[in-house]
């Protein structure tokens, strides 16, 4: 656990359970939106934060001593997606946040072995086959020019289970004339398994692509993926090298002739785009040019999250297909005929949820390839 | 030892199987984890931690009596608990072996009625479930000045009879229905004659009176049904600074004795008037020591009558009216009439997390005096001074110049030592208020019920009586009092 013992605890002693953090900023609209997808789905105190931070207490002080099925649930079935902790911020100004502490507690329960077998089946993957996913096929991508300044880092779900997303930044890149290079040796960003408390394991995966991108030259690296954006933004030395989001990379490029499509779109913010690294604006910027933006009431900070991450879609489908489902209706009702997103993961749960909802889902930069004329 | 460790855990896993029976399988569970995340709230500086033995999580009033029925057969304490928003430690079990009994599910609001001025709601119902429902209709409930994550229903029957809303009056639930362990229903009020809820006093004496503001539970309520109030488009604001509490009496009497504002607090400048205004980012310490908030609101000709008496009231007031930014303004109509959430700025208050405070109703006569030995005590038991808060909350329609006072310390909440403070404090203070004369004390803190019950003579033995009828078995929460 990087976070001190005391710090923790002294985190844990401040939530005062009020409970503002299940629900979207009241006023002035004066709805009721829930916040927290973990508490609403399962009800029981122990997935909400309040609940989460008691459990937390209780392995630190040695109350709790053996992993229950109930602590795991708890503990596991959270996509940490800190919109508790973006509400209690903006409500008490708290000064250490709820998604440090989740995965601190992850951390801290891997290290005692009380980890879900599903997250161990992922570590073992990567182990195997450098990816998440324990694909053993190649994601079939080339360098346009192997010294480019850019590096395109596709990171495993876009190689492996939505490589739409991939294949249409590839397009991108070539069709507004961007040299790039992808790595022949790209290994898992190591995202899943520090999300899921395997910080340990993870260190290998840095190490590698550390030397690969030194290796390469490139000046920037653009992620399709915000997860491995984080991972490299939080959990990667600083290697000299700029780090970008397609839609900051994007909206850099100035006039692209967008040939803008008769479609109305709901943005939906990623976890770790938006609360983790704070890029809001820039996803918009990029839609707004290629469709008319419906905004849904969650949104930015506040933003439901669509239920996948944290190891959620792996362990609990059923929770994170209820999420994205809550996610599609809130689009719908905001007028909107497409949900679009900017993380491989996000789409990835939006849209298996979506063959029951009659909406569509795409990411950001599957619309621009669509739209950008050669 | 081991032994009855092992007796105990076979006789909970037992019972969670026949709770699993009534209520389902996923809604009942003695996962050791899941009943940890009930078993503390925000007072564990006073109320230690205590594990619930299972925690059942009912869907309906069904549910409940079968709960209820099963917990009396046994004779297992029962802690129920609403949508888990305590500070008082009122649902932290105070037996071994204890059921939590979960009524959050239970979310229903049944009923609203815009001719009746009324609302029936579940357990589980928030203050803000229910304001995103009746504002359609231009009604509103009573709110408490606590986080509109808090029920409805319990705030009303266990103690909330305090307000924002000066208007509003001390009292707002009319009538309800509760399930009592041997699993028979009591309706209360016109309730129990009829379909129309909508009268407290039906027959018989006031049992709805009788029920509310225990220290504990007699048993369930599983519906209620309360008053809403008028929401006035024409609504105006002041802000008043003052440089003492005495002062400001005078205009807070004649506001209330004429009946003319909707909310009116008075607030140190250090504390609630940041969440009234909130944002943390303004000079506080440049106003005026205390301020008093004022709300004036009504329909057409009536409120301008009233704002002109307002302003006049203000100008002889002797405090100094305040030009403050509109969003200040905006944000305490919000506060007042729609449910606190930025008052709980007050959580972060110094950055620490958390708050102490003893409510109390008393007459806005000893107003000065109250704060006097709140500021002397804190200091007698080594808090510093710039931690002592305090509040006054006027309460319609004014006989006895009825008040809700609170005063307040906030703190470090990660830091023992000052919990051992403030439990020093409270022990001095709960005589010291009593020997002052207070009207009643707003919740059950712990520690405040022993010196309180040597107090009142033969009504203690009556009470415990009427709670032995009610509850012979003892499996409800009663508290810290019996």
């Amino acid at each position: 656990m990087e976070l001190e013992r005391e710090e923790v605890l002294s985190a844990i002693h401040h939530c005062v359970k009020c409970k503002l953090c299940s629900i979207t900023s009241f006023h002035p609209r004066e709805e009721w939106l829930p916040l927290c997808p973990s508490g609403q789905f399962y009800g029981y105190q122990a997935f909400y934060a309040p609940g989460k931070m008691e459990i937390f207490r209780a392995i630190l002080e040695g109350e709790i001593t053996e992993p229950s099925e109930g602590l795991l649930n708890a503990v596991y079935a959270c996509t940490v997606c800190g919109a508790c902790y973006e509400k209690c911020k903006q409500i008490t100004s708290v000064e250490l946040g709820a998604p440090d502490l989740f995965e601190a507690m992850r951390h801290e329960l891997a290290s005692k072995g009380w980890i879900l077998d599903v997250h161990k089946n992922i570590a073992e993957k990567i182990k195997e086959t450098r990816n998440a996913y324990g694909e053993k096929y190649e994601y079939k991508a080339k360098s346009s020019d192997e010294n480019a300044d850019v590096l395109y880092y596709i990171g495993c779900t876009a190689r492996y289970r939505v490589p739409e997303i991939a294949d249409a930044m590839l397009e991108i890149f070539d069709k507004i004339g961007i040299k790039y290079q992808v790595m022949d040796e790209e290994w898992c960003c190591g995202s899943v398994l520090i999300r899921t408390g395997q910080v340990e394991a993870a260190k290998e995966l840095v190490a590698h692509n550390v030397e690969e991108i030194k290796r390469s030259g490139a000046k920037t690296i653009v992620f399709t993926c915000p997860g491995c954006l984080k991972t490299f933004e939080k959990n990667y030395p600083d290697m000299g090298v700029e780090l970008v989001h397609s839609t900051q990379f994007l909206l850099r490029q100035g006039n692209m002739n967008l040939k803008k499509e008769d479609l109305k779109a709901a943005y939906h913010d990623p976890c770790h785009l938006g609360r983790d690294l704070g890029i809001y604006e820039e996803p918009r910027a990029v839609l707004s040019e290629v469709a008319d933006i419906k905004v849904m009431k969650r949104e930015k900070e506040q933003a439901w999250c669509c239920g996948s991450g944290g190891g959620v879609k792996s362990a609990f489908d059923d929770f994170a297909l209820w999420s994205a489902t809550e996610r599609l209706k809130e689009a719908k009702e905001a007028g909107a005929e497409a949900l679009v997103s900017a993380c491989p993961f996000c789409k990835r749960n939006l849209k298996e949820a979506a063959e029951k909802e009659e909406i569509e889902v795409y990411d950001v930069v599957e619309l621009v390839n669509r739209c950008l004329e050669r | 030892m081991l032994r009855e460790v092992i007796k105990m855990d076979e006789m909970v896993s037992r019972l969670v199987k026949e709770l699993q029976a009534i209520v389902g399988e996923e809604n009942a569970t003695d996962d050791r984890a899941i009943c940890t995340s009930y078993s503390r709230d925000q007072h564990w500086h006073f109320v230690p931690a205590k594990n619930p033995a299972c925690v059942v999580r009912p869907a309906n009033k069904e549910e409940v009596r079968a709960v209820l029925m099963l917990a009396n057969t046994h004779k297992i304490p029962v802690i129920p608990y609403s949508t888990g928003i305590n500070v008082r430690g009122l649902t932290i079990p105070v037996h071994d072996g204890s059921i939590l009994l979960d009524l959050s599910r239970m979310n229903r609001i049944l009923e609203i009625n815009p001719e009746m001025k009324t609302a029936t709601v579940e357990p589980g119902v928030t203050f803000g479930m229910l304001l995103e429902q009746t504002r359609k209709y231009k009604l509103r409930p009573a709110f408490p000045d606590a986080p509109l994550t808090v029920s409805v229903l319990v705030n009303y029957y266990l103690r909330g009879i305090y307000q924002t809303a000066a208007t509003d009056g001390h009292d707002h639930t009319i009538s309800y229905e509760m399930i009592l362990p041997n699993g028979e229903t009591l309706k209360t009020g016109s309730r129990a004659l009829s379909r129309m809820p909508y009268f407290r006093y039906g027959v018989g004496p006031d049992f709805a009176g009788m029920f509310c503001a225990h220290p504990g539970t007699c048993g369930v309520v599983t519906e209620l049904t309360a008053k809403l109030y008028r929401l006035y488009d024409n609504r105006k604001e002041y802000f008043i600074g003052f440089d003492d509490v005495a002062t400001p009496t005078k205009l807070i009497y004649n506001l209330m004795n004429d009946e003319l504002a909707a909310s009116i607090r008075l607030v140190d400048n250090q504390s609630w008037l940041k969440g009234i205004f909130g944002t943390f980012d303004y000079p506080y310490e440049e106003l005026p020591k205390f301020v008093l908030c004022v709300l004036v609101e009504g329909v057409d000709g009536v409120f301008e009558a009233k704002d002109t008496l307002v302003r006049a009231y203000m100008k002889e007031c002797g405090g100094e009216v305040l030009d403050l930014p509109a969003e200040f303004a905006t944000t305490f109509e919000h506060e007042s009439l729609g449910g606190a959430e930025k008052s709980c700025m007050v959580f972060g208050i110094k950055g620490r997390g958390n708050y102490h405070c003893i409510g109390l109703y008393g007459p806005l006569t000893l107003a000065a005096k109250y704060y006097e030995v709140h500021e002397k005590t804190a200091l007698e038991v080594g808090i510093p001074k710039d931690h002592v808060h305090f509040y006054i909350d006027p309460i319609y329609s004014f006989h006895g110049q009825l008040c809700y006072f609170e005063l307040d310390i906030f703190y470090d909440g990660s830091d023992p030592g000052f919990g051992a403070k403030l439990r020093n404090y409270n022990e001095r203070q709960f005589h010291k208020l009593l020997d002052l004369g207070i009207y009643g004390w707003f919740r059950p803190y712990a520690g405040i019920i022993e010196p309180t019950v040597e107090r009142i003579g033969y009504l203690a033995e009556v009470w415990k009586k009427f709670l032995r009828v009610l509850d012979p078995n003892e499996i409800m929460n009663r508290g810290k009092l019996f």
